[in-house]
């Protein structure tokens, strides 16, 4: 009987504890729960997350039908994170993107052709006024998918002062890319063993420097992928020869020691390790938070002496997309509207200060808001210039695009540790991708 | 109800929760892989029928899937006998009556139960050439350590060193299955004048050999499916695809470029594989696994 009643004791307890915890619903997010929730998720982590809980916060104060409910996914795995969720049935109503990841979202049906959305003056504003670049970063097969709240665009960092080191002003920074390789030679240190201390320059990133030689991996006019192209293959034994003469092992050592974190301070030319780097824009801002006194200079990657393509680059960042089974277009688009500058031209500049993000139109630079920042930050300027240049393009518009950008970075990899000769990678890379494109073909994809 | 069948019907509502889930989660997705593997599917649309394509192209034209294919038959054949070796070692060691054992057991038992993603982690720090600990170890002794993850050679052995750090797991399980040897078998060799090493060759191995080919089977199938820490340390496959496990690959294909049917033939290609050695691992106990 005892035992019994213990038993029934026990069973009411561990009832009691599920009916707790399942009764237990977690703590609102909503601020505004009259108003029509859109779900936004997003991929910034740390600081960067209340920069954008900040613009979400000023998008429901602007209006009093939406309340946008942002939610952080950081980390590699958010395009897997929103395709789960649209095959779960509970997508975000609009989420930030990496652009590489729209192609393929797309061609997978995953993404709403933004034109069902945008009303007519939308498409037209669209269209006419936005930097090229960006406006067809987010497009694919003719149709729009995405649009930007904050692109990302590299140049050089150069620190002033280790120029002066060498009796140097920026004034006298060479025009030529040999010219600051070997400017970056002379500022490199080493200790007594000969370990790099000071890295002057190292120019890597084949798939952004690849444009300052010629038009990159695609040709628009042929829609066709120019993977092994002379310009390319300069482009990386380019690349393969600078390397070579710092010494791969020593730059990779130097490097392994550097603190790669974003938005914490201790960026290696923050702190000094780097006299001249290959960055994005968003560094503007952080110097600004975490070093105002640096003396420095923005400069775009200068062309090769010959040959070569002044302010090339191409475009990557964070484009707003509206999953196809999203519940609230109409909510979503309204948010991308107030951030990406087609409603309040001020309003949206300051979403992109805050973030130190690069704007989609052109006539967002020249508002108050947006020259008032520029005036803390005057080194942002040279990213927009190289924004308005006709060398500046967008990634190639392929379904396979990251499985494209994979293959690109292997291919740098192998010409810089000497696997293989620059020619002989370039030409992997083109049998790897037309394989690809083979198999993708007799699996019955259209491209 | 007869009182067999209803003790039998209480015994599968207990275990219900569990039978359910396995039926659900896993079977079902089990069966329904098979299907996937002859078709094309992104998740989103409907899966097409391509017949065996998807495993022509595997086998025919895709380079990667051999070299990640190699990367893990190669760390299988260097991770299962080492673990094994190190896992059976530690064992003998800790299974000594010295004071503080318990204490000692735990210390080797704990980074089994650390979660995998964290050892990662520390592990990146820990294999850093310049500031890491291992080469900040050798550099006191005038070494000038590898570059580790950033090595094409070093990288899979990087990984390789990192596996060990498990072992407590199936130490634990040596440790009980040393503990089940009876103590006249020793008694019996010392009486007949058997050395140390002749009681460890002669008694203790071959009484633990059914624990070690638990061990073995569990390991051989561990290994092949490799993958949290190479995700974590080396996310695309290292310098040279020296760490592209088959299972970071096969990830990469399904969750990188939405190429669910061609990573479900990769899934079952590896699961033959596993199988295939399961067996032969199997077949091979007669001659060498002793149950008392």
């Amino acid at each position: 009987m005892v035992k019994n009643l213990k038993w029934v004791a026990f069973l009411l307890l561990a009832l009691g504890f599920g009916a707790f915890v399942f009764s237990q619903k977690p703590p609102s997010q909503r601020k505004y729960p009259d108003r029509i929730e859109v779900r936004f998720w997003h991929r910034w982590g740390g600081e960067w997350a209340k920069v954008v809980a900040d613009i979400a916060e000023r998008y429901n104060q602007s209006q009093t039908k939406y309340e946008v409910v942002p939610l952080s996914i950081p980390g590699s795995g958010a395009d897997s994170k929103l395709t789960l969720g649209i095959i779960g049935g509970n997508p975000p109503d609009v989420m930030s993107m990496w652009n590489g990841a729209i192609p393929s979202l797309a061609s997978n049906g995953l993404l709403t052709p933004l034109e069902e959305v945008m009303p007519p003056e939308d498409q037209t504003r669209f269209m006419n006024d936005s930097y090229p670049v960006i406006r067809d970063s987010g497009r694919f097969d003719g149709k729009t998918y995405g649009v930007t709240i904050g692109s990302d665009l590299y140049a050089l960092y150069v620190n002033e002062e280790h120029l002066k080191e060498l009796g140097l002003n920026v004034e006298d920074f060479p025009k030529t890319l040999e010219g600051v390789c070997e400017l970056g030679n002379r500022l490199n240190k080493t200790d007594a063993n000969g370990n790099l201390t000071r890295l002057g320059f190292l120019l890597n990133s084949f798939s952004f420097v690849a444009y300052n030689f010629g038009p990159g991996f695609y040709d628009p006019a042929s829609d066709s992928l120019t993977l092994n192209s002379a310009e390319n293959l300069r482009a990386l034994e380019f690349i393969t020869e600078e390397r070579r003469k710092i010494g791969f092992e020593r730059v990779t050592r130097f490097q392994a020691g550097l603190n790669t974190g974003s938005d914490t301070g201790g960026w290696p030319f923050i702190t000094g390790d780097l006299s001249i780097t290959i960055d994005g824009q968003w560094r503007v801002e952080e110097i600004r938070k975490y070093r105002p006194d640096m003396k420095y200079r923005v400069i775009p990657i200068p062309p090769p002496a010959t040959n070569g393509r002044a302010k090339g680059g191409t475009i990557s960042g964070n484009f707003m997309v509206i999953p196809t089974s999203a519940k609230q277009k109409e909510g979503a688009w309204d948010f991308i509207r107030f951030w990406s500058g087609f409603a309040d031209k001020e309003a949206s500049a300051r979403c992109f200060n805050d973030g130190g993000w690069l704007p989609l139109f052109p006539d967002l630079v020249e508002t108050k808001t947006f020259q008032a920042w520029l005036k803390q930050g005057p080194e942002f300027q040279g990213f927009i210039d190289i924004l308005s240049s006709e060398n500046c393009l967008p990634m190639p518009p392929v379904p396979y695009l990251q499985f494209l950008n994979d293959q690109i970075g292997r291919a740098e990899d192998q010409a810089v540790r000497g696997t293989l000769s620059p020619k002989a990678a370039l030409e992997k890379l083109r049998y790897t991708v037309a394989e690809e494109q083979r198999k993708r073909k007799s699996l019955g994809y259209e491209e | 109800m007869k009182p067999g069948r209803k003790n039998n019907l209480t015994g599968y509502l207990f275990i219900a929760p569990w039978l359910i889930g396995f039926f659900v989660f896993t079977f079902v997705p089990f069966l329904q892989s098979i299907y996937l593997s002859f078709t094309r599917y992104n998740i989103i649309t409907p899966p097409k029928w391509v017949g065996f394509a998807n495993y022509q192209m595997l086998l025919t034209q895709d380079e990667l899937f051999w070299k990640s294919a190699l990367v893990t038959v190669k760390f299988a054949v260097i991770h299962v006998p080492l673990a094994v070796v190190v896992g059976v070692c530690l064992a003998l060691l800790l299974n000594r009556e010295v004071k503080g054992i318990a204490a000692y057991r735990t210390i080797f038992f704990l980074p089994s139960i650390v979660p995998t993603v964290a050892t990662s982690v520390v592990f990146l720090w820990i294999l850093n050439p310049t500031t890491g600990l291992i080469n900040n170890l050798l550099r006191n002794f005038g070494i000038q350590g590898p570059a580790w993850l950033n090595d094409p050679f070093w990288a899979f052995w990087a990984l390789v060193i990192m596996s060990l750090w498990g072992v407590g797991g199936s130490m634990v399980i040596y440790l009980a299955g040393l503990k089940d040897i009876p103590i006249h078998l020793y008694e019996a060799a010392i009486i007949d004048g058997a050395s140390p090493a002749k009681r460890l060759r002669h008694v203790t191995l071959p009484m633990l050999s059914p624990v070690i080919f638990f061990n073995l089977v569990m390991g051989v199938i561990g290994a092949f499916q490799y993958f949290t820490q190479a995700f974590v340390m080396t996310p695309n496959g290292g310098p040279q695809d020296s760490t592209l496990f088959y299972s970071l690959y096969l990830f990469n294909r399904a969750w990188k470029y939405y190429d669910m049917g061609y990573a479900s033939a990769m899934a079952w290609i590896l699961f033959l594989i596993v199988v295939t050695l399961t067996a032969i691992v199997f077949r091979s106990q007669k001659k060498w696994v002793h149950y008392g």
